[in-house]
């Protein structure tokens, strides 16, 4: 009987370990441990053993029982679930049933492009200052070298409160405005809403923009390369081709125009691109003498750069945005994406 | 600016240069391409032709029946032009041609007889205006060959987005210039040189106004006939887009378009007295028509051109219809000025009147090169209009400034660019667009700045140069080296993050909206006159009324939103904004910007959730009470359980909103400060913004709220010993607020109690009219020992009675 014990065991052992179902682990259970299994088959033969053997065989017996019973236990966990639960109809819980959890609301894509964009500059050490909406003319042209009657003010469509108050046409206002009471070194950036009067599919009269800048000794065209090809890695991605090519504008000189490879079409030319490979980002330059003149520093002294990118535009490319008005419908449809 | 390669070929050859090349060279020298385009292609399928002989046709007296000659082939065709005659050569637009227009052309029977196609006019083919016959091209062209290439039509249209300080490339020349730079080819110009040697007799000129007229230059050309301009001189023009008109016109408008000096050709027996003044115009003078036909109002401060009576043109902008040049002139008095950009431009403002004249001399036209391209018309009139020129003419020469020697420092240029140049490398760049340069010592260049190039007046305007044709792209990268430092942080903006963080967190989408709204949308909300949000920072150009004044609210934003997310069944809806509002201060002062926190909700309050866990069910005051709680709870601005600073109140009945619902209205201040109010917006004023379902909102003043200093993160020892937990169902009228219990059990002195909370409230059936139910759930605790049912019984049964009294309360029982 002993031995047929241990077979048992060791048979059972195997068996188990083959069972890939609870159909099987069923069985597997009525024919080892159920009553009319092989245990208890075993069992009957107790009788048969000698009297002063009976309490060790006893003994192993119960071992093994204990030890096919823990290893069946085992394998029902491992299965999942109860064996017996067909047999018992316990309830289960049907896991294609939605998750619960609170509703989530999101960011207007433009906080979310205008927070990307200022986390890339705060990290290489830029401070942030916001200024006003409704700007002297005085900041947003004559200090930044655009007198009035100057052709770059068509660059500008300007909505006027008064003769001398406007929207803010940029956010380049704040390069005055902090250099002029503010020594250098500095590195800033300033976020905001900007106004132009102009409406159409690419155009929306007010827009985020957001102006950076830095003035310290010995800064070179190089350097703004550098920040701006940084920005550009992080904004987008490290291996986007990039290029800066000359332009105009009356507060930086020499001016750049800086453009990435078209990531509609991966530079060969479609329509966003206007077939040329190239969307046009930001513009930049080095700040011109004249502006640094205005507030008072020595422009043989001090230089510096100082660029613009327009927010919407960079959300856009992200996101492939097709049409400018839709951030300002605040459509849940179109907020529930980003 | 645009023009064509083939045209740009005149003056520098780019042979092997494709026009894309050609493009990429021109952006990357700041001359940034906004289009190249094939010209004329929609004139493909028309081919030459030569009609044999014209006969009437039988059934028409206007019509001829032709035989026609196109290549091999021989075709009838039925004519209705007069000057269809055997042995010309004309142009033919086959069947199945499309002319401009969307004319189909297809073969077809003309009175009985069958037509193979039709001989064309250049009205017909959009090349001009002539429509007195069909086209005829010179006797030589053979026929059957396509048209455009017969004509020499076929050519590149580049257009370059000029930027302002570029107007030495407002011209084709310059254009050329800047090629034959990077290129280093040469460039070939018509006029090399001109001079005026002598006055001449028969005409006079008098600048009265020297300071807005820095040259005028004039002269005579006699014995003109006018007439349609050559073909390579129409093609020119049309190739750019402009129209021809006749001989004389065409050929001011081409030099213009050549040497970006705008010209004007005067018909001189119309100028009064055979002289010219540059002058204002007097007071009886102020009504003029210019030669487009308009009747203008002049101000006394634009600058006219007059003749000895009169003025006949207004300087620099447009010509005038008293002196324009028509199929009868003769003689022709030609201008070649050059004006102050700052005047021209206000004229040309005010006129709201912009010609290719005054866009040039807004930007600045180069004195110096007046009598170039004065020279360079003069030769073609005589060639191509068959003029004699006057000897001798006027040249009024004001403005000459010495010539503009700059220097430039070789350690400077290299120090800004963050490039390492030398004099070799800096000279052959400026040289090579015709800059003058001279070694001044080791680091220092004389540089003589040609005087079309008017944007060159400082030393930072040739580094610039110097950058741009080394190529920006050859400028290494690199960082900048700057000393370390912490930069500050704008708390108000952490503060704006915070909200948006927390919001968003229970379901709120974040809303922007215009800074401009209408005024009407403040009257809708109901708002009295003499409300502060009813005085406006008003637009003086707004684009529409909706966008006229300076938003002094934030709720008629997102109201509007409220209303299109219903038109878009998403009737599920929580939007917040942070955003500035304006107030004005005096005329000519910056408005007071301030920063105001307001959201809406509305419909069901689980919005997108899965409606298996969440039943349907409408948002109500409380939601928005809640999102207030969460919000300031989130910002450490209200302590949970705590009586703090900051509370809700009922606003005294003044003071709420015209807007708001009387009855489901509370106002958010901290100590004395009034932050915003909670509301349900009465359905009356939602009518007007054509929202039908209820709406809440709430609205703060955030500048306020980011002044309060937030509650201190103070710990407090965790309680050992267990809390005892006892309710209270009390019957009180219903006027009483639940709150009030609340507060007042609180407000109890015994250190056992340590919360309360309503667990219910309940009127109906098994309550009495007029009463209703509160339950409460009132914790104690101590921090001593283990409290019982019994060492809590004396002050609960002390609450349980200060309620009754206070509140006319009965111990609701069961």
């Amino acid at each position: 009987m002993e031995q047929k014990l241990l077979s048992l065991q060791d048979e059972a052992g195997k068996n188990l370990d083959q069972l890939v179902d609870a159909g099987q682990l069923e069985n597997f259970r009525i024919r080892y441990l159920g009553r009319k299994g092989q245990f208890s088959t075993i069992m009957r033969e107790l009788g048969a053993v000698a009297p002063e053997e009976r309490p060790r065989v006893g003994q192993l017996a119960n071992t093994i029982k204990e030890e096919i019973e823990k290893l069946f236990e085992e394998k029902k966990t491992l299965l999942g679930g109860s064996a017996q639960s067909g047999a018992k109809g316990a309830s289960s819980i049907d896991l294609s049933l939605p998750g619960r959890y609170p509703e989530r609301g999101r960011l207007h894509p433009v906080t979310q492009i205008m927070n990307e964009v200022c986390a890339i500059f705060e990290a290489m050490g830029f401070s942030v200052a916001e200024g006003p909406d409704v700007e002297q003319d005085h900041y947003n042209f004559e200090a930044l070298n655009i007198p009035a009657h100057h052709p770059a003010r068509d660059m500008h469509d300007t909505f006027y409160v008064s003769d001398s108050i406007l929207l803010r046409t940029h956010t380049s206002p704040m390069q005055a405005r902090i250099m002029e009471s503010q020594q250098p070194p500095l590195r800033v950036i300033a976020p905001g809403k900007v106004y132009r009067c102009d409406s159409d599919i690419t155009h929306t009269p007010m827009f985020h923009q957001v102006e950076g800048f830095l003035v310290d000794t010995k800064v070179s065209f190089a350097d703004l390369k550098g920040i701006l090809t940084v920005f550009t890695q992080k904004m987008f991605d490290k291996d986007l081709p990039l290029r800066f090519r000359p332009s105009f504008f009356p507060f930086t000189e020499p001016s750049a125009e800086v453009d990435i490879a078209c990531v509609i079409c991966g530079g060969s030319g479609c329509r966003v691109c206007k077939q040329t490979g190239w969307l046009e980002i930001l513009g930049a330059g080095m700040i011109d003498p004249e502006v640094f003149k205005m507030v008072g520093y020595d422009p043989e002294i001090y230089s510096g750069f100082a660029f613009g990118l327009g927010i919407e535009r960079i959300a856009m490319l992200k996101y492939g945005i097709n049409d400018i008005r839709l951030y300002y419908e605040n459509d849940l449809r179109f907020l529930a994406q980003f | 600016m645009k023009f064509t390669i083939d045209w740009l070929n005149e003056y520098v050859n780019t042979d092997g240069i494709t026009s894309v090349q050609l493009a990429d060279h021109l952006t990357m020298l700041g001359l940034e391409v906004d289009a190249v385009t094939e010209l004329f292609q929609e004139l493909a399928p028309v081919q030459t032709a030569l009609v044999l002989s014209v006969e009437r046709h039988p059934d028409a007296d206007s019509l001829s029946l032709c035989q026609v000659a196109v290549g091999a082939e021989t075709l009838q065709i039925v004519c209705g032009a007069p000057n269809v005659r055997p042995g010309l050569t004309t142009a033919i637009a086959l069947p199945g041609t499309t002319l401009l227009g969307g004319v189909k052309i297809k073969k077809s029977k003309v009175r009985g007889i069958e037509s193979y196609g039709m001989l064309c006019s250049e009205r017909e083919l959009g090349l001009g205006t002539g429509h007195g016959g069909i086209m005829e091209l010179p006797a030589d062209t053979p026929h059957g060959q396509s048209f455009i290439h017969a004509l020499g039509l076929s050519d590149t249209l580049v257009e370059v987005d000029l930027t302002p300080n570029r107007s030495d490339c407002a011209s084709v020349i310059g254009i050329a210039r800047e090629i034959a730079g990077i290129l280093r080819r040469p460039l070939t110009l018509p006029v090399e040189s001109a001079a005026i040697q002598a006055s001449c007799a028969t005409f006079s000129v008098d600048i009265e106004s020297s300071e807005l007229c820095p040259r005028y230059g004039a002269r005579l050309i006699t014995g003109v006939t006018i007439a349609p301009s050559p073909w390579w001189l129409r093609k020119r023009l049309l190739s750019i887009g402009l129209r021809p008109i006749n001989n004389v016109v065409d050929i001011t408008n081409l030099v213009m378009m050549e040497y970006g000096q705008p010209l004007h050709a005067f018909d001189f027996h119309k100028l009064a007295g055979k002289k010219i003044i540059v002058r204002y115009p007097r007071m009886d003078e102020l009504d003029f028509t210019t030669l487009d036909g308009v009747a203008r109002k002049l101000d006394a401060d634009m600058l006219m051109i007059c003749d000895g009576v009169q003025p006949v043109a207004i300087a620099g902008v447009m010509g005038g219809m008293n002196s324009e040049v028509s199929d009868t002139t003769t003689a022709i008095l030609l201008e070649s000025a050059c004006f102050d950009p700052i005047s021209i431009r206000k004229t040309a403002r005010k006129l709201n009147l912009s010609s290719e004249a005054s866009y040039r001399f807004e930007r600045g036209v180069d004195p110096g090169g007046c009598l170039l391209a004065m020279e360079r018309a003069v030769r073609l009139l005589c060639e191509v209009a068959g003029g004699t020129a006057e000897p001798g003419g006027v040249d009024k020469y004001y403005g000459q400034k010495p010539f503009n020697t700059l220097t430039l420092r070789i350690s400077r240029t290299s120090d800004l660019l963050g490039v390492p140049l030398d004099y070799e490398k800096i000279a052959d760049a400026l040289i090579s667009i015709g800059f003058r340069c001279k070694e001044k010592d080791a680091d220092t260049l004389w540089v003589g700045a040609p005087s079309f190039r008017v944007d060159i007046e400082r030393e930072i305007d040739l580094v610039e140069e110097v950058a741009r044709l080394i190529g920006y792209n050859t400028i290494p990268t690199t960082l900048p080296t700057v000393q370390l430092s912490y930069p500050e942080q704008d708390t108000n903006r952490i503060t704006r993050a915070k909200i948006g963080t927390l919001l968003t967190g229970i379901g709120y989408f974040e809303a922007i909206n215009y800074s401009f709204t209408s005024e009407k949308h403040l009257q809708w909300l109901g708002l009295a006159d003499g409300d502060p949000r009813c005085r406006f920072v008003r637009l003086v150009n707004p684009l529409s009324e909706d966008q006229s004044v300076m938003r002094t609210m934030l709720l008629p934003g997102l109201l509007e939103n409220v209303e299109r997310n219903i038109n878009f069944q998403k009737t599920a809806i929580k939007l917040f904004e942070t955003g500035k509002v304006f107030t004005p201060k005096g005329d000519n002062e910056q408005p007071l910007e301030r920063m105001r926190l307001a959201g809406v909700l509305s419909g069901n309050r689980f919005g997108e959730s899965s409606p298996y866990h969440c039943k349907q069910q409408a948002v109500d005051i409380l939601d928005a009470k809640g999102a207030m709680e969460y919000l300031l709870q989130g910002l450490r601005l209200l302590e949970e359980s705590t009586v703090s600073p900051l509370h809700f109140t009922l606003p005294a009945q003044d003071q709420i909103e015209p807007f708001a619902d009387p009855l489901q209205v509370l106002a958010v201040s901290a100590g004395d400060q009034e932050l915003g109010i909670i509301a349900r917006i009465l359905p009356a004023i939602l009518r007007k913004f054509g929202i039908k379902q209820d709406v809440f909102f709430f609205d703060l003043n955030l500048d306020a709220l980011c002044q309060l200093a937030p509650v201190a993160k103070n710990f407090t020892v965790l309680p050992v010993f267990p809390a005892v937990n006892r309710d209270i169902a009390l019957l009180v009228p219903e006027t009483v607020a639940a709150g009030a219990l609340v507060d007042a059990v609180l407000q109890v002195q015994d250190p056992l109690i340590e919360q309360c909370e309503i667990f219910d409230v309940y009127q109906g059936d098994s309550v009495k009219r007029g009463f209703k139910s509160v339950a409460l759930s009132v914790t104690y605790r101590s921090s001593q020992k283990t409290l019982t049912e019994k060492n809590v019984e004396k002050v609960h049964t002390k609450i349980v009675n200060m309620l009754g009294s206070k509140f006319e309360g009965t111990l609701r029982e069961g």
